[in-house]
């Protein structure tokens, strides 16, 4: 009898050190991730001069509708009236008819602003994250247009789906307080 | 074509100061003669902060509410209508992330990546569940957790799992939890958040794939109640370690068990133990020897399992997109007749040698050799000490629910007679003073 | 409400349950429609989505070969909206019947659970077996389903083991450098007119002897796809040339041995160069500069200001465009290969508007090392050469009116030197510790290189002011300096003072810049005639081959062959097997 209830206060002994054991492992752990002080959230976003606009961005986002969209920086543009984002490499007329543009959803919008320069804007609600325009805008023209995760679309999943099929590894973690990765004038 | 000329004209005069270099401009940025102002570029801004303070917050509250209505009040119906509440707030509003399931890999990348650092809501989500587990059991799993809370409102026609194969299936779960640690720990990919079948259907979209997988663990979740809680959960396995030791836990009768036998089938999750009987005297030396060899056998499995490991380790890194690209980059330079890929053009046109990338996924690779040795290692340990507890003899005298299994739902309380008493006299009492 | 379920077990839940039962399987039936209708949706998309897709692009295609008229644009728009239209649309429905299938699911559930529930029995317990048994049982299934586990995982892992991972880049540790050395290139012919461009080749086992006729003494002949007035480039077993029209641009790698046109590498343009409608002369062409290569990698550029860059297995690594350049007669300068970059000549415009830049591009990646403005030089048609002077390089080039010397490594200037003026077109050479400029039609100028800054009054060696060859570069060793000029005449001049030693007309027409090889001066007519004479102070000539066809481009040297572009074919003179081990 007297071993038994031994037994019996080894084992509680024995179990309150490990249940002491794991609640401090718990707090070590919140201390250790808490020291490296991240107090906001961390949100996605494309480095747009990693990017080589493959497409990807249009069909590996979970929302049906992308959360990536184009955008454009009006201040590196140079407004050409030949737009290498917007007509077609090798367009048949340079009119904004549906076969000269390379827009699939025609989402860029060619305003004339004065000779010789165009106005150029995207209409994100028309926009599918394709890409199409940023490659050839980089290629040939100044880059003004790239893609760029949305946050008012995105969800932020915990593992982007399409950082994980990005083949140029453009992806980054950037913290909420800052949350956008623009492309910029100065940029070398 | 006199257009054409214009253009000729206009462009040529245009690429006369033009610079080449990698992605600069071009065109020089023109020179408007009318009042024209250059848009500037509108940015819509992420959801606000404070949101995941609320979150955080919320959590906190359903958890002692949970630990409360299961330990305290006994109700299975509240408990189902909090679980009803995280379902609608953690999963269909927030849309199932971040979920604490998948804040192991953010605490995982967090130890082992000095440039990571896991916000902080995150470890909250990571370790309140925890504490209360220690506390409560599983009372998280019971009623906050929206995965489980998915699973368990779809459970309409409860089927009894053999022991056997729930044993089996279970061990599931503890290579996804060191798969998941491993691969996040090296920088690779969240496979739990990859994998996580509900997610679609919180979102109201994924890709086809996952969409498939989630339906069928639902349509198997009709009848099998809580398959993903039970076999494949990586957080519900340290929830089980964690809940062997609470604290509090779930019991079936509110006093004493009068062994009616009425709760033996009342666990949809096969988490009802019965009482233990005297084995006859040559099952004791059978399993005694059972016992010694198994032993001995443990520390064989970890050292195979570890070297199993780590000669692994060349499948193990290709989970890495660097390694990945290593590997493509050197099959090109070697096989003539080798395309290139989006990868690997993209890496050309950085310009970096290639011997560059070849130490660093030899690097990569070198993580995952201890990386992939530990991984064996928990799993022989896993396999070794699984086989052990199922040779131990168990003494119990009550029929109890199962620390490890018990998922806190509160099924099982209307079975028991005494809890019958309990809810009458509860009854009387109020009758009588009211 | 399970004391409910008690006490009403028997009556009025036979009602509840059955309509609860019968609403769960409306309700599942409900959500198994809206589940086929986004099943649908979904295919519809990739399927008849993609179909259309597919049709719009060639129907663009279509429009570009044949040209347009108002009923086939539109044709186009039309399906262009349809597709637009239909992509907004099932965006839309896919979203409403998700949340329909949402609804339905959640109502199949609650009905579902209230039919478990108001269905429920009371727990009926069957006679106790042996427990004891029962739970001995148990335990000893369960360690058999987990060895059976195991031993699968095991199995698993062992497989993993046993076939070993995919090939180890550990491997390619020592790849060696990523260019060629100077060395190296000294025994190939890698730019136009060879190693630091002078036409001279370091082989003695030069075949004198063929005819395009008989075939005699010619290897193999192959033709060449598209016309360029380029030069072959050859490295170890492979030639390199390129051809273009307005509307294409290729590169062509022949093997040295069977002659084979091994590979065709295509260069794309940009839509500006495809608006612009290029007004090139015929003598130019569309690619009329000579490729590069450094060992590893083969570069060309076309008269579009397209440049491209290809591995030896026909890959191309990349391509740019440096803009239409501003050239009176067409954009012909060859390209040099420094290590692993590729230097790049262009000049363009009229001296005024600072145009003109000379480019080192990185091989690998084509991104720019160094660029150098060059103010005040106009358009040019010379090729820039790397030469050692004094034991280090040095990058020459030669325009209206400087000569410079820069430094191949950074892109900085070291002299210059005010020489010739013009229409440059012959490139310099480097014969006798001198830097050769001509200028056409009128004067030879020998620079020493050995200078820093301006050196016009106090480097320059001599000048030959006695006329001087329009197109081909002059050719010479450490004695005498040869000019072959258009019309056939060659003149022979002292390298140490520029004094003319003799002058002997050909009576031929030439477009091919001379070579020296094996001790022997070669000059290659329009014709296709090739004179081969002595390097010395009179005109001996030794020989006289015909090809039989027109030649435009400078040939090539190597180990036992000579290589000669025609206007359609690409000509192997030699034997099969080279005499020296390679």
């Amino acid at each position: 009898m007297a071993d038994r209830s031994d037994d019996v206060t080894r084992r509680r002994l024995l179990r309150d050190g490990l249940w002491g054991a794991c609640l401090a492992g718990v707090g070590g752990v919140v201390g250790f991730a808490a020291q490296k002080g991240r107090k906001t959230d961390l949100l996605w976003q494309i480095d747009p001069y990693k990017c080589i606009a493959c497409g990807n961005c249009a069909t590996h986002c979970v929302l049906e509708d992308s959360a990536v969209k184009c955008m454009h920086v009006h201040a590196i543009c140079g407004y050409c009236r030949i737009c290498f984002g917007f007509f077609d490499p090798e367009p048949f007329e340079l009119t904004e008819g549906a076969e000269n543009q390379i827009c699939p959803t025609g989402a860029i919008e060619r305003k004339f602003v004065e000779d010789p320069y165009y106005e150029y804007n995207i209409d994100e609600s028309l926009c599918n994250g394709c890409g199409k325009c940023v490659k050839t805008c980089n290629a040939f023209g100044n880059g003004s247009l790239f893609l760029q995760v949305q946050h008012d679309r995105c969800v932020n999943c915990n593992q982007c789906a399409i950082a994980a099929a990005c083949p140029s590894q453009a992806f980054q973690r950037v913290p909420a307080d800052n949350p956008y990765l623009l492309k910029s004038v100065d940029h070398a | 074509m006199l257009h054409v000329r214009e253009i000729f004209v206009v462009l040529v005069a245009m690429l006369a100061l033009s610079v080449v270099a990698s992605g600069l401009e071009r065109f020089p940025p023109p020179e408007f003669e009318t009042d024209y102002v250059r848009p500037t570029t509108t940015v819509p801004h992420p959801r606000q902060d404070v949101w995941e303070y609320i979150d955080a917050g919320v959590l906190l509250a359903a958890l002692g509410l949970a630990a409360y209505l299961v330990l305290r009040r006994r109700s299975r119906n509240a408990t189902f209508v909090l679980m009803v509440f995280s379902l609608a707030y953690f999963g269909f509003f927030r849309k199932g992330c971040v979920c604490s399931i998948g804040a192991i890999q953010n605490i995982a990348l967090t130890a082992f990546d000095p440039s990571y650092a896991v916000p902080i809501t995150v470890v909250i989500f990571f370790a309140l569940p925890l504490v209360f587990t220690l506390f409560f059991g599983r009372v998280f799993c019971g009623a906050v957790c929206p995965l489980g809370a998915i699973q368990d409102a779809v459970l309409i026609h409860p089927v009894k799992v053999p022991r056997w194969l729930e044993n089996g299936l279970r061990s599931i779960a503890y290579l996804y939890l060191g798969a998941g640690v491993l691969l996040a720990a090296t920088g690779c990919m969240f496979i739990i958040c990859r994998y996580d079948p509900f997610v679609g259907f919180f979102r109201l979209g994924a890709n086809w794939n996952l969409l498939v997988l989630g339906g069928c663990l639902l349509l198997i979740g009709l009848f099998v109640g809580r398959p993903y809680c039970r076999f494949l959960c990586p957080y519900g396995v340290i929830l089980r370690q964690f809940s062997r030791l609470s604290r509090w836990r779930v019991s079936i009768t509110p006093t004493e068990c009068i062994q009616c036998r009425l709760c033996e089938d009342a666990c949809p999750f096969g988490a009802i133990r019965k009482p233990t009987e005297k084995w006859p005297a040559s099952e004791y030396k059978v399993a005694k020897r059972r016992l010694t060899c198994l032993l001995v056998l443990l520390p064989i499995l970890v050292g195979a399992g570890g070297w199993a490991g780590h000669e692994l380790r060349p499948w193990l890194a290709q989970a890495h997109p660097q390694v990945r690209l290593a590997q493509r980059i050197y099959l090109e330079e070697n096989d003539p007749a080798a395309g290139t890929t989006d990868a690997s053009d993209a890496f050309r046109a950085t310009g970096r040698p290639n011997a560059e990338l070849y130490a660093e996924a030899a690097q990569i690779r070198g993580r995952f050799a201890i990386g992939g040795a530990l991984l064996g290692g928990f799993i022989g340990l896993v396999i070794g000490g699984k086989l052990l507890s199922l040779s131990v003899k168990r003494r119990r005298t009550d029929y109890e629910a199962d620390p490890a299994s018990c998922v806190a739902c509160g099924r099982c309380y209307a079975y028991c007679p005494k809890e019958h008493e309990r809810l009458t006299q509860k009854k009387t009492t109020a009758v009588a003073h009211g | 409400m399970t004391d409910t379920v008690k006490e009403t077990s028997n009556s009025g839940t036979g009602v509840a349950c059955r309509t609860a039962s019968m609403t769960a399987k409306v309700a599942g039936f409900f959500s198994i429609v809206f589940l086929g209708l986004l099943v649908a949706n979904f295919i519809g998309t990739s399927v008849i989505g993609l179909r259309r897709e597919n049709q719009l692009t060639e129907m663009k295609i279509q429009l570009q070969a044949e040209g347009g008229s108002e009923e086939k644009l539109a044709e186009i728009r039309e399906l262009d909206v349809q597709i637009r239209h239909d992509r907004l649309w099932r965006l839309a429905f896919a979203r409403k019947s998700s949340f329909a299938l949402l609804g339905s699911v959640v109502l199949f559930v609650i009905a579902g659970k209230l039919a478990s529930v108001l269905g429920q029995q009371p727990p009926r317990p069957q006679h106790a077996p042996d427990v004891g048994a029962e739970q001995i049982g148990e335990a000893r299934r369960s360690r058999w389903g987990v060895t059976a586990g195991m031993v699968v995982l095991a199995a698993t892992m062992g497989a993993g083991i046993y076939f070993g991972g995919p090939p180890d880049f550990a491997q390619a540790k020592e790849t060696g450098p990523s260019y060629a050395s100077m060395e190296e290139k000294r025994e190939q012919w890698h730019r136009f007119r060879g190693p630091g461009g002078g036409g001279i080749s370091v082989f003695a086992n030069i075949p004198m002897q063929w005819d395009g006729e008989t075939g005699q003494g010619i290897l193999w002949k192959t033709p060449v796809p598209l016309l360029g007035h380029n030069s072959p480039v050859v490295w170890k077993e492979r030639i390199f040339l390129s051809g273009a029209t307005e509307a294409k641009r290729e590169v062509y790698c022949f093997d040295a041995t069977s002659g084979k046109l091994l590979w065709t590498g295509d260069v794309p343009t940009t839509p500006a160069v495809a608006e612009a409608e290029m007004d090139v002369m015929e003598d130019t062409g569309y690619s009329a500069s000579t490729l590069a290569t450094d060992g590893r990698r083969v570069y060309a550029i076309f008269v579009t200001g397209d440049i491209a860059a290809f591995d030896f297995n026909g890959r191309r690594l990349w391509h740019k465009n440096l803009g239409i350049p501003d050239s009176a007669y067409g954009y012909a300068s060859s390209l040099e290969t420094y290590q692993d970059r590729v230097i790049i000549q262009y000049d363009q415009g009229d001296g005024t508007e600072g145009k003109s830049r000379l480019y080192a591009l990185d091989g690998r990646s084509g991104q720019v090392v160094w660029q150098t403005p060059r103010e005040e030089v106009p358009n040019s048609w010379t090729s820039p050469i790397i030469v050692d002077v004094e034991g280090k390089p040095q990058l020459i080039t030669v325009t209206d009116p400087w000569t410079l010397g820069y430094n191949p490594e950074d892109g900085k200037e070291i002299w210059r030197a005010e020489s010739v003026t013009g229409d440059v077109a012959p490139s310099p050479i480097y014969a006798g510790g001198l830097i050769m400029a001509v200028e056409p039609y009128s004067q030879m100028v020998a620079v020493r290189p050995t200078g820093q800054g301006d050196v016009t009054e106090t480097h320059i060696a001599w000048r030959m002011e006695e006329g001087a060859p329009d197109i081909c570069c002059p050719v010479g060793n450490d004695k005498y300096v040869y000019l072959l000029d258009g019309s056939g005449l060659l003149l022979c001049c002292d390298v140490t003072n520029g004094e003319i030693v003799y002058e002997h007309d050909l009576r031929d027409n030439f477009m091919a810049s001379p070579s020296i090889a094996a001790g022997k001066l070669f000059l290659l007519s329009e014709e296709g005639v090739m004179y081969i004479a002595e390097v010395g102070p009179e005109y001996k000539e030794v020989g006289k081959c015909e090809l039989g066809e027109r030649c435009h481009a400078s040939p090539a040297f190597v180990d036992g062959r000579i290589y000669i572009r025609g206007t359609e074919h690409l000509y192997c003179i030699g034997q099969a097997t080279s005499e020296a081990a390679k």
